[in-house]
C-alpha cells in the first residue's frame, strides 16, 4: 500500500523550509526513520536550490512541484520545473579531496544527491522536467 | 562520478512535416504528438470529428444545440470552426441566436515552438446577461480586454455587477468542463500539457483551482498576495483614489483583480504581464497562492 503527497510552490528560496516541513510531515505518517528523513530534505534542498538558483534563471519564478510516494519499501520523490532544462553533463564536478580552503563554493548539489539517494533519474520533456530520486527504507 | 546518474531526456520525436498528414500517420505510433498544423490539413469532415469535442455537449445543451450538427432547434447554425490548412490554429465559435457576432463561446488553441499547445483564448458568456461595453471606449476603439484603451464608466458598472475585468457579460462557468474535454482532445492527439497566459488576476486564480501551475509568475502571484495583506503596498495603495481601489478589495480575488486591472502593481513596480500557466495532462498542481480566498 503507498501513500502518494504533493505540495506546490514557487522557485524561491523561502519555499525551502515549506518543502522541509512537508517531508518532516509526510514522512512522520509513516514512522519512516530519522536519518533517511534527513537525507530526503537534503536531496531536496539541494535539487530545489539548483532550480530556483539556474533552472528559473532570468525569468520570473514559476512553480516547484514536489510529489512523493511512500512505499513499505522504498520512498520515490519526483520534483517538477518548467524552467530552464538542467543539463547534469554540463555539471562541473567538485573536487571533494582538495582542502576546504581550496575548494569553490557551492557546486556540491549533485553530489550531495548522489551520495544520499539509490537511484536518480531526470527527464525533460515539454510538459517540465522531472527530477525523481529513489530511496531505500531500510 | 555520476554513473549512476540516469539522465533520460524524452526521446526527440521526430514530427514530420505534415503538409498533408495521411490516415496511416494518424494510425500509426500513438504515442507521437500531432500537430494542430498537421490535423488542419485534414479533410474538413474529418477535422470536424476531431475537433468537435472540443466544445463540451453540456454546454451546447444548455443553448439546444444539436453537439452533432452543431444546430438549433431551428435548424440554424451555432457553432463555426475555423481550422485552415496551413494553419496552426483552431479556432471554435458558438453564438446564441442569428447573429454570429453575438458569441457566448470562444476557443482558441494554437501549436507553439516547443511543439506544445497553447490555448490563446477561451471565452464563456453567458448570452442572455446583461451586456456591459468595456470592450469598446468611448472614441469606439477596441479595448482588448481593457489592456490598451479602458471604458471606465462600462467597467465600472460591470465591476458593481459582479464581473471581472475583461468580461462584457457573466461567465458561463464552464472552465472546468472545457479543460477537460480540451485535456482529453490533447491526449488523443499524444500531447502531455498546454499553454495559457492568464489575462487577469482572476483568471489565474482560477486555473489554479482547475489544475494549472506556473511556467512563470509564481512568485509574482505570492507577492501579490502578500501585498495586499493589511500593511502590505498594495493594501496601503487601495486609498479610494479611483472606483477600482477601495480599501475592501483586497479581500477578494475580484477586489484584487480590478485593482490590478486599474494598474496598483506600480506601488511595487510590477506589472502584470509575463505570467504563464501550464495543465500538465491528468496532474492536478495543487497551487493556491490566495488560500481560502473570497471569490
Amino acid at each position: 500500500m503507498s501513500q502518494r503527497y504533493q505540495i506546490t510552490r514557487a522557485a524561491e528560496l523561502k519555499s525551502l523550509s515549506v518543502f522541509r516541513e512537508f517531508i518532516s510531515d509526510c514522512c512522520g505518517r509513516h514512522n519512516v526513520p530519522e536519518g533517511t528523513v534527513f537525507e530526503l530534505k537534503l536531496a531536496v534542498d539541494e535539487a530545489c536550490t539548483n532550480i530556483i538558483e539556474h533552472g528559473y534563471k532570468g525569468m520570473d519564478p514559476g512553480s516547484i512541484i514536489l510529489a512523493f510516494r511512500i512505499e513499505p519499501d522504498r520512498i520515490l520523490v519526483h520534483i517538477t520545473d518548467f524552467g530552464h532544462v538542467f543539463e547534469p553533463a554540463d555539471a562541473p564536478k567538485p573536487n571533494v579531496e582538495a582542502a576546504l580552503e581550496d575548494r569553490e563554493l557551492g557546486g556540491l548539489g549533485l553530489y550531495l544527491i548522489y551520495q544520499t539517494m539509490d537511484n536518480i533519474d531526470y527527464q525533460s520533456s515539454d510538459d517540465g522536467n522531472t527530477l525523481t530520486f529513489t530511496k531505500f527504507i531500510k | 562520478m555520476f554513473k549512476r546518474l540516469r539522465v533520460n531526456t524524452e526521446p526527440k520525436k521526430i514530427i514530420p512535416d505534415l503538409e498533408d498528414i495521411s490516415v496511416s500517420q494518424l494510425i500509426g505510433d500513438a504515442s507521437l504528438p500531432v500537430t494542430i498544423k498537421a490535423l488542419n490539413s485534414l479533410p474538413e469532415n474529418a477535422k470536424l470529428r476531431l475537433y468537435r469535442v472540443l466544445i463540451p455537449v453540456q454546454v451546447l445543451a444548455e443553448f439546444d444545440i444539436n453537439p452533432r450538427t452543431w444546430k438549433n432547434l431551428e435548424k440554424i447554425q451555432q457553432v463555426r470552426m475555423d481550422a485552415e490548412q496551413g494553419s496552426d490554429k483552431v479556432k471554435i465559435h458558438a453564438w446564441h441566436g442569428d447573429d454570429p457576432q453575438n458569441e457566448f463561446f470562444y476557443l482558441e488553441l494554437a501549436d507553439n515552438q516547443y511543439n506544445g499547445i497553447d490555448m490563446n483564448f477561451l471565452i464563456a458568456n453567458n448570452p442572455t446577461s446583461e451586456k456591459y461595453r468595456t470592450d469598446y471606449d468611448n472614441e469606439g476603439r477596441d479595448t482588448l480586454f481593457g489592456t490598451v484603451h479602458r471604458n471606465i464608466i462600462e467597467e465600472e458598472k460591470a465591476m458593481q455587477a459582479g464581473l471581472s475585468p475583461g468580461q462584457v457579460r457573466e461567465g458561463l462557468r464552464c472552465s472546468s468542463i472545457v479543460f477537460t474535454h480540451v485535456e482529453t482532445f490533447l491526449t488523443m492527439m499524444a500531447h502531455h500539457a498546454f499553454f495559457l497566459e492568464p489575462l487577469t488576476y482572476v483568471s489565474a486564480w482560477i486555473f489554479e483551482k482547475r489544475g494549472f501551475a506556473y511556467s512563470k509568475g509564481h512568485q509574482l502571484m505570492d507577492t501579490i498576495h502578500k501585498e495586499f495583506q493589511p500593511g502590505g503596498k498594495l493594501h496601503k495603495a487601495l486609498d479610494g483614489s479611483t472606483p477600482f481601489r477601495q480599501p475592501d478589495q483586497w479581500k477578494s480575488v475580484r477586489g484584487r483583480a480590478w485593482a490590478i486591472h486599474d494598474g496598483i502593481l506600480q506601488a511595487i513596480d510590477k506589472k502584470w504581464d509575463d505570467l504563464k500557466m501550464i495543465k500538465q495532462v491528468g496532474r492536478h498542481a495543487g497551487v493556491s497562492t490566495f488560500p481560502d480566498a473570497e471569490y
